[in-house]
This record gives structure tokens, sequence and C-alpha cells, in this order.
């Protein structure tokens, strides 16, 4: 078991053509994960790493039946290629492309509203689930199968959080989540945790937070109502920083108040949740919830 | 990307907002010329063109430039030379420039305009709901960021979808909660329309206008504009794009964006280089556990371009302000190995005076560890974020 990925996802890459694209699709079916096609508009009917080419979204689905896309395509292309996914009712979108412009997202914000598609990302380094699926750009060497559930809001850190896992006693991972560094992104802290939750694999769960939105805060109201808990420890990156720091977005602080970390990490203390101050401090917490592992 | 008021206020009128009549002016005769197109009579605003809010709070470092501040009401024709010359080639500090402050090199001439009441005007998007959102307070405000922190009650906020114009319910609402009468709803509309016609055809990121002044007759007029534009989306604005003004920016900072890496400066000691915002975070909040801070941080992202890289970790190496530097990289799309190369091309260019402790990880983590043990430069390398910061303190603490 895992979450939002495995062996049977059945994967499209949206930008398959691309240098990027063409470097990490490699590693992923090196990985072993299952991607079927590919869609570069314009080079339908070519073959590129071993899989067919298509010219849409709906042509892949159509003829090799998959169900997730992995988008390298470039910013500017994003809208429409996101459309085409929603359109062709593709189960989940991981979305790798950063810079994407916010009037952009906030269509395809609306566009996903009422579809069944999920997104993760923009901006984001992908999902992985250790040694059945790989969508995105993760250095695969540091993941190895285990318990532990990883979500995170800032990219590279989530990289920090794997080998914090492999730290202790080698837990290891059932699937490992970037959220994406944007200022909207698709799904969010709740979505996954509610997933975690529920996936027998998963026996914690680790969670980084940072600076900016009210993600943390949403998560930790959410976390308090339900009845059976799976530990949660949560790192809350931004506690140096100034307040209205631009990054965090400008228009955050008018629209959400002056949240510090400090007040997100307080808000998953009421929660019930394990807070560390330093990001190197996971792994000792985690050999308090499984001593003998 | 940030421009300046007369630039927001020419397009914002472009967009069917009302703003007085104004001309920008660079020189002292300039400003005279102009100011009879703009007035006959007057009176006229003098108002100096730097980025930054809270202007006329502001003072010149230049005692050339008297005791009044960036913004000026002038009466005479012959005020306005006199004004001219004390504002322009002089150094404004206001609240927001820090002690620096900035160098004005022009002034926009306006219209002054009588209104009976003010209040400020934003328009931002929510990212929580993802939606575009209008911000209003009943009274003008120099700084917004005050307002939240200590009267967010004080705030209206109306979410705006992506339709074309506001309904009659949400300018009701707003009416009421600027304590206007119904002569300025159409005006008011106008304005709220406007402002998110900007937004979206412009790829604003955040617009203020601050204030808007009400007049006798219940019109509404822009008296100051701030608009900031999303950089991810200038491609597709080229004419917005030579709108910067290079000079409101940092050199580093200008140099680091031409490599399309982010740099940010702080007021600690210890130079940081990292690949990710988060991660730039977590390091400087280790550093400040610790009872350090960060001097500034360049963010390569996923930099794949060696050189490029080279020259940001320049700029590190450069400032004045670093005694030692901790560099903390997890690859991913980005390859260890092209900051290792980095390191060296730079130190062999302007020397490596101060401690350099390096922590990798992730993708081509034992080439780069290999590449600089070979390179005999002084190099601390590490294995976990905790002993980089550690390592780099003791360093720097060493050599004091």
């Amino acid at each position: 078991m895992s979450i939002l990925v495995n062996k049977n996802t059945r994967v499209v890459c949206q930008g398959i053509t691309g240098t990027q694209a063409t470097f990490h699709i490699k590693r992923s079916l090196d990985y072993g994960t299952h991607v079927v096609s590919g869609v570069t508009p314009d080079k339908g009917g070519e073959m590129h790493l071993g899989v067919p080419v298509f010219n849409t979204v709906q042509e892949a689905v159509k003829e090799t039946a998959a169900n997730a896309s992995v988008m390298f395509v470039p910013a500017p292309a994003v809208k429409s290629a996101m459309k085409e996914a929603i359109e062709a009712e593709l189960d989940l979108i991981v979305c790798i492309t950063a810079g994407v412009p916010l009037k952009d997202m906030l269509e395809i914000k609306a566009m996903l509203k009422g579809s069944k598609t999920k997104l993760i990302g923009p901006n984001t380094p992908g999902i992985i689930t250790p040694s059945e699926a790989r969508l995105g750009i993760f250095p695969e060497n540091i993941h190895h199968k285990g318990k532990i559930g990883i979500v995170s809001r800032s990219s590279t850190l989530t990289y920090e959080a794997v080998i914090e896992t492999n730290r202790a006693n080698n837990l290891g991972q059932s699937t490992v989540i970037g959220l994406g560094d944007d200022m909207m992104i698709g799904i969010d802290f709740i979505d996954v945790i509610e997933d975690f939750q529920k996936d027998e694999e998963t026996k914690a769960i680790v969670l980084l937070g940072r600076l900016g939105g009210t993600f943390e805060e949403d998560a930790a109201e959410y976390y308090k109502q339900q009845n059976y808990k799976k530990p949660i420890i949560a790192y809350v990156a931004g506690d140096a920083l100034p307040f209205g720091h631009k990054m965090g977005y400008a228009g955050d602080v008018i629209t959400q108040g002056p949240i510090s970390a400090q007040d997100k990490k307080d808000a998953f203390a009421k929660a019930g949740i394990t807070v560390v101050n330093s990001i190197n401090e996971i792994h000792q917490e985690l050999l308090k919830i499984f001593p003998n592992s | 990307m940030n421009i300046h008021e007369y630039q927001a206020k020419k397009i914002l009128s472009k967009y069917g907002i009302s703003i007085p009549k104004g001309k920008i002016a660079y020189t002292p005769n300039e400003a005279k010329k102009v100011a009879t197109s703009v007035s006959l009579r007057g009176p006229w605003m003098l108002k100096a063109q730097i980025q930054s809010g809270a202007r006329a709070h502001g003072y010149f470092l230049e005692a050339k430039a008297g005791k009044k501040g960036g913004v000026r009401q002038i009466k005479s024709r012959r005020d306005i030379i006199k004004n001219a010359e004390q504002m322009l080639g002089s150094t404004l500090v206001t609240p927001q420039t820090g002690e620096k402050g900035k160098y004005v090199s022009r002034i926009y001439v306006e219209a002054f305009t009588k209104v009976k009441k003010v209040f400020y005007t934003g328009m931002v998007i929510d990212r929580m709901s993802a939606t575009l959102t209008l911000l209003l307070v009943e009274t003008a405000e120099s700084d917004i960021n005050e307002v939240v922190l200590h009267h967010p009650e004080r705030i209206l906020k109306i979410p705006l979808g992506l339709e074309k114009s506001i309904s009659a319910e949400k300018i009701r609402e707003a009416l009421e909660f600027l304590n206007l009468t119904s002569r300025s709803a159409r005006s008011l509309k106008r304005l709220i329309n406007g402002m998110q016609k900007t937004f979206l055809e412009c790829d604003a990121s955040m617009i203020e206008i601050n204030p808007v002044g009400v007049m006798r007759n219940g019109q509404l007029v822009a008296l100051d504009a701030k608009i900031s534009f999303d950089e991810n989306a200038l491609y597709r604005h080229k004419d917005i794009a030579l709108l910067q003004d290079d000079c409101e920016t940092d050199e580093r900072e200008l140099q680091a964006a031409k490599y399309k890496f982010t740099y940010c400066e702080f007021e600690g000691n210890i130079g940081c280089i990292v690949n990710g915002d988060g991660l730039a975070m977590a390091v400087m909040d280790e550093l400040e556990d610790k009872g350090y801070a960060a001097a500034c941080y360049l963010n390569v992202k996923g930099g794949v371009d060696k050189d490029k890289i080279a020259s940001g970790i320049k700029i590190i190496m450069t400032n004045p302000k670093v005694e030692g530097i901790l560099i903390n990289i997890l690859g991913g799309f980005l390859r260890c190995n092209l900051i290792a190369e980095g390191i060296i091309a730079a130190a062999s260019e302007v020397g490596l005076n101060v401690p350099l402790v390096v922590r990798f990880e992730g993708t081509n983590r034992d080439e780069a560890k290999e590449i600089l043990k070979h390179s005999k430069l002084p190099v601390i390398i590490t294995d976990s974020m905790t002993e980089a910061a550690d390592a780099v303190i003791q360093a720097i603490e060493e050599s004091d």
C-alpha cells in the first residue's frame, strides 16, 4: 500500500521530449515506474525513451490507458496542458514546472474545482512511492520502502526529511510528496493527511511546513478533529525571517495577518502534533515512536 | 517587479480610473514648464518618484533639500523651481527605504486635488481560496502593515471572481463600509472594475491605491498608486518589463536576478548558498537557534549552468559583510558537482578569504565531495545541516 501512486499507476509525461523530462523520465523508467506514454504537440507518432508520443493527452489516454500525468512543459504552456489533462479526466497531475503565472494558476484552480483530477504542484519535486513509482525529480537513491509518510511544502527540504527517516534505523518511506513551493498549489496537507491516515503501510507522518498561507493552521485544525490519529512530527521553516519579508508574499500579510512560523508551530502543538525546532531532530523523534524498529 | 507612481497612474487611467492631471520632470526647468500645462494657477503637488511608501513622512539626507518630505504642496510657480532643485538629485529616506535612502532622479508634478475624505484600497490574491480579493480601509494608511498588525478588524475583504464586473450587492457593501453616499456608487464601481481589469490584463500581483480621494461631488480619484507585477508573467508584457528601474534594486540582487537566482541581505555575518526557499529559511533558522544570523543568502534553485553558478557564488564571496560561507545543497534537479566546480572557479577568480563549509546530499554528492577534496581549497565538508552550521560558526569564532 501507499498513497496516490503505486506500481499500477499508468503515467503519461506531458512535455516528454524536453531535456529535463528526458533526463528524469529515463531515471523514472529505470526505477520501475510504469510510464506508458508521452505527449508533445506535433511529435505524435514518434517513439521517445521507448514509449509512444502523442499530440494530445486525450489520445495518450485512449491508446495507453494512462491515469496520471507528470508535467515538464514550459511555464507558458502549463495552463493549456492542465486543461487537456483535466478534460481527459486523469486522476492525478504532478506539475514539476516552476514559474507558472499567478493569473494562469487562478484559472487552473477554477478548472480543478468540480473535476475528478487531483493536482500536485506546481513547482514540486513530485511524488515517490519507493520501489514502485517516481513521478518527478526526487534523487531516487536516498529513498527506501518503509513506514513513514512524508509531506512537504518546501521542495529541497523534502530530501532532508527523507534522510532523517533513514537515519532513524532505516524506517524508510511509504510515500513522499512535495506539495509545491508556489503561492497557489493543488492538494494540500489536509488531503494528504487524510490519505496517510487510511494507508495501512504508513505508521507515522512527517510534515514540513513553512511561512506563508495558513496551510499549517488548517491542517492542525483538521487533525485535532480526527478520532483515530497516526503520530505526526512537524517542522516549520521561517522563524528567522523578518516580518513581511517577500519570501512570504506581500499580499499574504494583508489577507492572512501577521502569522509567524512560531504561530504555526503553536497550532501544531495544540493539535497534538510533535514539533521539532531543527529539521535534524526528526530522526530522534521517530526513534521515540519506534524504539524497537 | 515594482514601478513608479506616475507609471502606475498612467496604466490605471487607461483602465478608466480617474487620476489628477500630472507630468513627469527630470530637471527643475522641466518641472516649471510642465506645471503650467498641469494646472494654470496651482496649487501643485511635487512628488519624488522613488519606489517606497510613506514618502511624505520621509526626509532628505542632503541639507540643500530642505526640511520638508518627499511629497510637497506648492502654491507659487517660483516655489516649483526652488523645490524641484532641492529634491532632484537628493536622497530620500523613508521608514521603508532604510538609512541609505533612495536617489531621486525624477519628480512628478501634479495638479493639487481638493478632496473631502480619503480611503485605502488594495487588490491581492488570497492564496488559500485562490481568489482575487479587494481590500478596503476607511482611512488612508501610510503603512498597511501597521493596520494588519494592530487593527485587522478595520480591513474589509471582498472576494472577486474572474467575472468582468463587480456585483451591485458588493458595491453596496463597500459603500456602506466606507461611509460613502450613493453619489459615489458609479465612480466606485469604475474604480474597482478598473483595478480588476488592470490586475488580470497586466498580470499584476498586487495593486494599491492609497489614498483614493473623495471629491465634493462624490467622484473618486486615485491620489497615489502602486502596482507590483508577477515576474513570471513579464514575458507576455514586454512594454511593462521595460518600466523596470534598475536603480531601485540592490546591485547584488540585480546581478543574481540576471542568472535567475534569488539573493537577499540580512543583518548577520554568514553567507548562505542553498537551492530552495524553504531550505534557505531552514538554514537561517538553524543559525538563529545558535545565536547567529545570515548576512545574505543566494538561492541557485535548479541551476544547471556551471558558469552562472560560479558567478552567483562570487556575489557571496565578494560581500564584505560575509565572515563565513555555508553551502547547503540537496541535489535533485540541481547536480552537486556543478556547485563544487562553481566554488573552485569563483575562488580562483576572487580568492577565498573566509571559512567555507559545505554540505552536499542527493544527485552527484560523492563526485562533488571528491572534486573539492582534490581542489586544495580550505573547504570543510560536513554531512548534515546542523553539522554545517556548527562548523561555520566554529570557524568564524576561531578566526576572530
